[in-house]
């Protein structure tokens, strides 16, 4: 290692040459009321992911017509139909103004995990992240329960069958959500991990057979990345807001009982 | 900051951000596409309107048609009708006329034959009356009162008349 070392390679062509498993950064970070708000690079990327989302909606929406539509056109139609049938088949028509909703955590989901693949930091990679999103869920939970029982008819659902269930039950309610952030953030976050242990592996297995740049680190990684960041990434995300409808929807009464 | 650590800051900007990405997707996304979709079904609608509109109209003038033909073929039957039954009585009164005036003409003929009949009836008997009295004059060989003797004669010929 230490003859080699006097070949001047480009430290940006040696490979990961330490593997660390951290958090997002903190950029800034201000008291407000006595209160520590930290400013991430969490925060950052969000602000990209956000700009590129509205970015490709305003381009697709740009110059729409009634007839003679363009492909821009087409394609901006498609989503919005497959997320409103998305929503209906799910969650029933009278749920049909929470597609917006819907949409914005299915695409922030998988704009946030897929820009990953640009080297950043996936936002759902971050905790914190996922338990908003989760906190939310189980805010409109709740709110749809309350909404359609009343308070009264909330509270009694926790001593449903017999009032000894009510542990079991408060632990199934939250449950519901840390299980959902959980399960996204982990297999994001587990994937990355992942990631970074077969580019520092075959980086250090370069070293140990006396390459000095890293070749196999080129190709073999992107197998693994085709599952881990693009399936993983659309499957979480995915799995997310359908879970989030089911859990919304079943929290109301079913539509044929209030038709 | 640690791998799993929960951060206030971080929860609440990705609020914040959850919120801005929530309408910017409304305002970007979802309201011109809706709007489209409104406008374009509106149209669909209007033009299927309008093709009711037009069949319904297709439909009034269709039997507006028929009833107009139904009734210039009545119109059309009772003039045929109506110029048959007159062509018929017209023929009728044609043959009546032509039948009258033939039973006319042969009364006529009947009544001048009938007078011709008679006419030469009472010559001949005038005749033979004469030839009769002169044929008794003869054969008696004296003069016979004519008249007395016509009598006899006429009652004679008519008996004769009645024997025919």
């Amino acid at each position: 290692m230490q003859i080699m070392a006097n070949f001047a390679v480009p430290k940006i062509l040696e490979g990961p040459t330490e593997l660390s498993v951290d958090g997002a950064n903190i950029i800034a970070s201000f008291k407000l009321f006595g209160i520590t708000i930290n400013f991430t690079e969490t925060v950052v990327l969000e602000w990209i992911v956000i700009a590129v989302i509205l970015g490709v909606c305003a381009f697709l929406t740009r110059g729409m017509k009634v007839q003679g539509v363009s492909k821009r056109q087409v394609i901006a139609e498609m989503a919005v139909e497959t997320v409103t049938n998305l929503v209906r088949d799910t969650m029933g028509k009278r749920w049909l103004f929470f597609t917006p909703y819907v949409a914005t955590i299915f695409c922030f989901s998988i704009f946030g995990s897929l820009i990953s693949l640009l080297g950043l930091r996936a936002v759902t990679s971050d905790f914190s992240v996922l338990l908003t999103w989760a906190a939310i869920t189980f805010i409109l939970i709740t709110a749809t329960k309350i909404r359609f029982g009343g308070i009264g008819g909330y509270l009694k659902g926790f001593a449903d069958p017999i009032p000894v269930m009510l542990p079991i039950n408060i632990l199934s309610e939250v449950a519901t959500p840390t299980a959902m952030a959980l399960r996204h953030f982990g297999n994001i976050a587990g994937g990355s991990i992942i990631m970074g242990l077969v580019y520092y592996g075959l980086a250090s297995l370069c070293r140990m057979i006396g390459l000095q740049i890293p070749i196999l680190t080129v190709g073999i990684p992107a197998v693994l990345s085709l599952y881990f960041d693009l399936f993983s990434d659309f499957m979480q995300a995915f799995i997310f807001i359908m879970l989030m409808m089911v859990f919304i929807s079943n929290a109301g009464p079913s539509e044929e009982e209030t038709a | 900051m640690g791998f799993l650590s929960i951060d206030l800051g971080t929860i609440l900007f990705t609020l914040l951000n959850t919120l801005i990405l929530f309408l910017g997707l409304k305002h970007f996304l979802f309201q011109p596409v809706q709007d489209i979709l409104a406008k374009r079904q509106e149209a669909v609608d209007q033009t299927l309107k309008d093709a009711a509109a037009a069949k319904e109209r297709a439909e009034q003038a269709e039997s507006e048609y028929t009833e107009k033909l139904a009734a210039a073929k009545e119109e059309s039957t009772a003039m045929v009708r109506n110029a048959t039954r007159r062509a018929q009585q017209r023929s009728e009164e044609i043959v009546a006329a032509a039948k009258a005036e033939a039973a006319g003409i042969m009364k006529q003929n009947a009544e001048e034959l009938e007078r011709e009949k008679r006419k030469a009836e009472s010559e001949l008997r005038a005749e033979v009356s004469g030839l009769a009295v002169l044929v008794a004059e003869k054969v008696v060989g004296r003069e016979i009162n004519p008249d007395d003797h016509a009598r006899l004669i006429d009652e004679f010929i008519d008996s004769v008349g009645d024997a025919e």
